[in-house]
């Protein structure tokens, strides 16, 4: 049977896929980095930059808000991070002005999705376009912190919904498959953006911190929403060698580096014309299985770390390349 | 509070619902009544539930802001009272509007034929030779079943004595039937027990019989044909339609860089698998865009070559490339004519009195008379360039004078209708106001009509401007049994 699928819309599709992800992660992080706050004595805090470096949206929020990235130990330094809260909560969620805001992630879905009436179920636009729509209400003003958290569930709550009702009721036909590209690619990007920055940021030092590391480690499982389901696997206190693990190799996890590779290759395995993407997801796949990822530490975790990121890049230029339009 | 039936009053116009003894005319009662009973916080209540129903499905329609290129999406503005049509009095409209397209369709064929309508001293040459949507290019093709407008939109009004008329034909690309089919959607959402008083005739197989006329055009031997919807893209005002019906269709939702066409001159799309044939184009781009080989050679949003693949006979393109010819406010006043010339037959829907300013005679009239008539551009839509004479101040009528006498051909004149009103939820009472309406007419191996169509309703009070580009609304249309 030929594939009907326009080139133009795959692309739309895969996007979609990816913007969707993406509004559903920084809701995530910030949900997740203000208990981080609570947890942490104000001495070890980080505060909210690394929120904007796990983005890789430092220039942007640098151009934006004058400020600097602020990651020392004095007290005046702290004090000064207790304070950026506001500008880094605004600029991650609402500011119109930074295109990788979570609002902008879901304007971007929804014009996407408004453009994919024709190949999607109906119902698709409606619930996509109920979260873009709650989401600016309820980011138009400041919030306050619970208020904050609410609504930052509520946001997850749609697209959760919309995953769902896309599964659920859409043809798992190629449209599909190019949805879930972009879902994988871009869950496997955070995943790993993720673990960079908190071993880069990591408290490191007397063994009376240690306690500390647990929480931040704890906060990256809270991240990908997968505190429990490290529990239930792994049977072990939270450590950094099965964190690694577990969130790298695991082929259970939804949003384990793995499983995330595998969900890719599956969807490649639907569409024609597959070659060249599905054998470089085949070689990531045989890479990741073969690595002693528990024994990374520091620099080279980081470049262990740095590597992946730039392969996934660069299956993001074999898709393009074979389905999408030429531009 | 509720719904004040006692102070509602129609002045000196037909009214859709009331007649002028102050009851509901025949087969209305039923909603009458069921409208007096909601009470204010009841029927706000509604209007408020059909506009988050809007807000949620999507339903918008896109307006030019001015300035730039600029748009903006709003949602579409919808009156919960719906407007009443009976069956019978539908059905002869139906008769009446298919005899229209049909003579439609062979006058257009004629005229990209022999012309014999012009050799029998019926219509002017003039007419052909200055009117800006004769496409020479189109000269001596033959569409499939001999028919070019597939898919026209004719705006009836109702007049001050009950009589419906025809105010004009839509032949190029005519939309608003997404709206007529989501209007039903939000009504069945915030209404539900009206739906129980009546039986109310389905508007729903309209994506159906669509598909069934548009796969009756395919030009290639193929039994399952493929179909595309063309449009400019999403910044269009009826972008949100073409993406709907392109949906109830399972057609392809195109825009000009999504196909080319062959060596072979057929018509491709560019999928994830290389190039599938298109065998039916559904076009919703006008004819000056379609293709930069031919016509405007700027256009970004067409595919060059397919008027070539087209007069090859290896796709077919609904509307027929030139079909506007027949669109055209001046064509508009000889379609009486044009029926009886084809048909041999008397128009079953009268046209709205006319005059022709190139006619010497007219002309000097709609000039004496511009204060009493609306003066119309021959080939304008939306309700733009238009004179509504009596609303007009006498700068505007003097300018309008002066257009007039240099372009005389351009222009046709009509007594100002006054159009028919419909209860209209105001605040939280029921007001008239005045309304057209819009039915759709298929032609491919056979004829469709909507049943009903789109009511468009000019929200101001005394306006007859129904265009949602300038502040119209929309009602559902219920074509239901007398009772």
């Amino acid at each position: 049977m030929i594939d009907r699928t326009l080139s133009s819309t795959a692309l739309r599709t895969y996007w979609l896929g990816r913007y969707l992800e993406r509004a559903g992660s920084t809701a995530r992080l910030v949900s997740v980095n203000a208990n981080l706050m609570i947890d942490l004595p104000a001495l070890l805090s980080l505060g909210w930059m690394p929120l904007v470096q796990i983005l890789s949206q430092e220039e942007e929020y640098l151009s934006l808000y004058g400020d600097r990235i602020n990651t020392g130990t004095s007290a005046a330094d702290r004090n000064e991070r207790e304070n950026n809260e506001k500008t880094v909560v605004k600029f991650l969620l609402s500011d119109q002005r930074n295109p990788g805001s979570l609002l902008n992630a879901l304007a971007y879905a929804r014009e996407n999705a408004r453009t994919l009436r024709g190949s999607f179920p109906r119902g698709a636009y409606e619930h996509i376009n109920e979260a873009y729509l709650s989401a600016k209400d309820l980011l138009q003003e400041p919030l306050s912190r619970s208020r904050r958290n609410t609504g930052l569930q509520e946001i997850i709550g749609h697209l959760d919904l919309i995953n769902g009702f896309l599964s659920s009721t859409m043809l798992h036909n190629a449209s599909w498959q190019f949805y879930r590209l972009g879902n994988f690619i871009e869950r496997a990007d955070m995943t790993t953006r993720l673990i960079d920055l908190r071993t880069t940021n990591l408290v490191k030092g007397a063994s009376d911190l240690e306690p500390f590391t647990v929480i931040q480690w704890r906060s990256v499982l809270n991240s990908l929403d997968s505190m429990q389901n490290y529990t239930i696997s792994m049977q072990n206190p939270v450590n950094q060698e099965d964190v690694l693990e577990f969130l790298l190799q695991n082929d259970d996890l939804p949003r384990s580096l793995m499983r995330c590779l595998n969900t890719v290759r599956n969807c490649l395995r639907q569409l024609p014309n597959n070659t060249e993407p599905l054998e470089l997801v085949n070689k990531m796949r045989r890479q990741l299985q073969r690595a002693r990822v528990r024994s990374l530490k520091d620099e080279r975790l980081h470049k262990y770390v740095d590597a992946r990121q730039k392969q996934l890049l660069t299956l993001h230029n074999k898709i393009t390349n074979q389905y999408f339009p030429k531009s | 509070m509720a719904i004040n039936w006692q102070t509602y009053q129609a002045d000196n116009v037909w009214d859709e619902l009331i007649a002028p003894n102050g009851r509901a005319r025949k087969g209305g009662a039923a909603l009458k009544t069921a409208l007096g009973k909601l009470d204010d916080s009841e029927l706000l209540e509604r209007r408020h539930a059909a506009e988050l129903a809007i807000r949620s499905m999507g339903i918008t329609f896109t307006v030019y802001s001015g300035e730039g290129s600029d748009t903006i999406d709003r949602d579409w503005p919808f009156d919960i009272i719906p407007r009443l049509v009976m069956k019978t009095e539908w059905d002869e409209i139906t008769k009446g509007l298919i005899q229209r397209v049909k003579a439609l369709n062979l006058f257009i064929d004629d005229i990209y034929h022999k012309q014999q309508i012009i050799e029998d001293g019926v219509l002017p040459r003039q007419y052909i030779d200055k009117s800006k949507d004769f496409r020479p290019e189109c000269m001596g093709i033959s569409p499939p079943h001999g028919m070019w407008a597939h898919i026209c939109g004719s705006d009836l009004v109702r007049g001050g004595d009950g009589t419906m008329y025809v105010l004009e034909d839509n032949l190029r690309v005519p939309s608003g039937v997404s709206y007529m089919l989501e209007n039903r959607e939000v009504m069945k959402r915030v209404f539900p027990e009206l739906f129980s008083d009546y039986l109310i005739h389905p508007v729903d197989d309209y994506p159906t019989e669509l598909a069934k006329c548009l796969r009756s055009l395919n030009p290639n031997n193929n039994r399952s044909p493929q179909l595309a919807v063309l449009t400019p893209g999403i910044y269009n005002s009826a972008y949100f339609e073409h993406a709907y019906l392109a949906n109830a269709m399972a057609a392809e939702l195109v825009e000009g860089r999504d196909l080319e066409v062959g060596k072979d001159d057929y018509l491709y799309m560019r999928t994830i698998q290389g190039l599938v044939r298109v065998d039916v184009l559904y076009r919703r781009i006008d004819d000056s865009f379609l293709d930069p080989e031919v016509f405007n050679p700027e256009s970004a949003l067409g595919v060059p070559g397919i008027m070539r693949a087209w007069r090859a006979g290896k796709v077919a393109l609904a509307n027929a490339p030139g079909c506007g010819v027949a669109d055209d406010k001046v064509i508009y006043t000889y379609v009486p004519d044009i029926i009886e010339y084809y048909l041999g037959e008397k128009p079953l829907i009268s046209n709205v009195p006319s005059y022709r300013c190139v006619e010497k005679d007219h002309r000097d009239y709609v000039l004496d008379n511009l204060d009493k008539l609306v003066v119309k551009p021959a080939n304008e839509s939306g309700g733009y360039g238009m004179l509504i004479g009596p609303k007009a101040s006498k700068k505007e009528r003097d300018q309008f004078a002066r257009q007039i006498r240099a372009n005389p051909r351009n222009y046709m004149a009509q007594p100002m209708l006054n159009l028919s009103t419909s209860p209209t939820l105001i605040d939280a009472n029921a007001e008239p106001r005045h309304l057209d309406l819009r039915p759709f007419i298929l032609s491919g191996a056979n004829h469709y009509v909507t049943t009903g169509g789109l009511t468009r309703v000019a929200m101001r009070k005394g306006s007859i401007v129904v265009n949602s580009s300038q502040g119209g609304g929309s009602k559902d249309t219920w074509v239901v049994d007398p009772q």
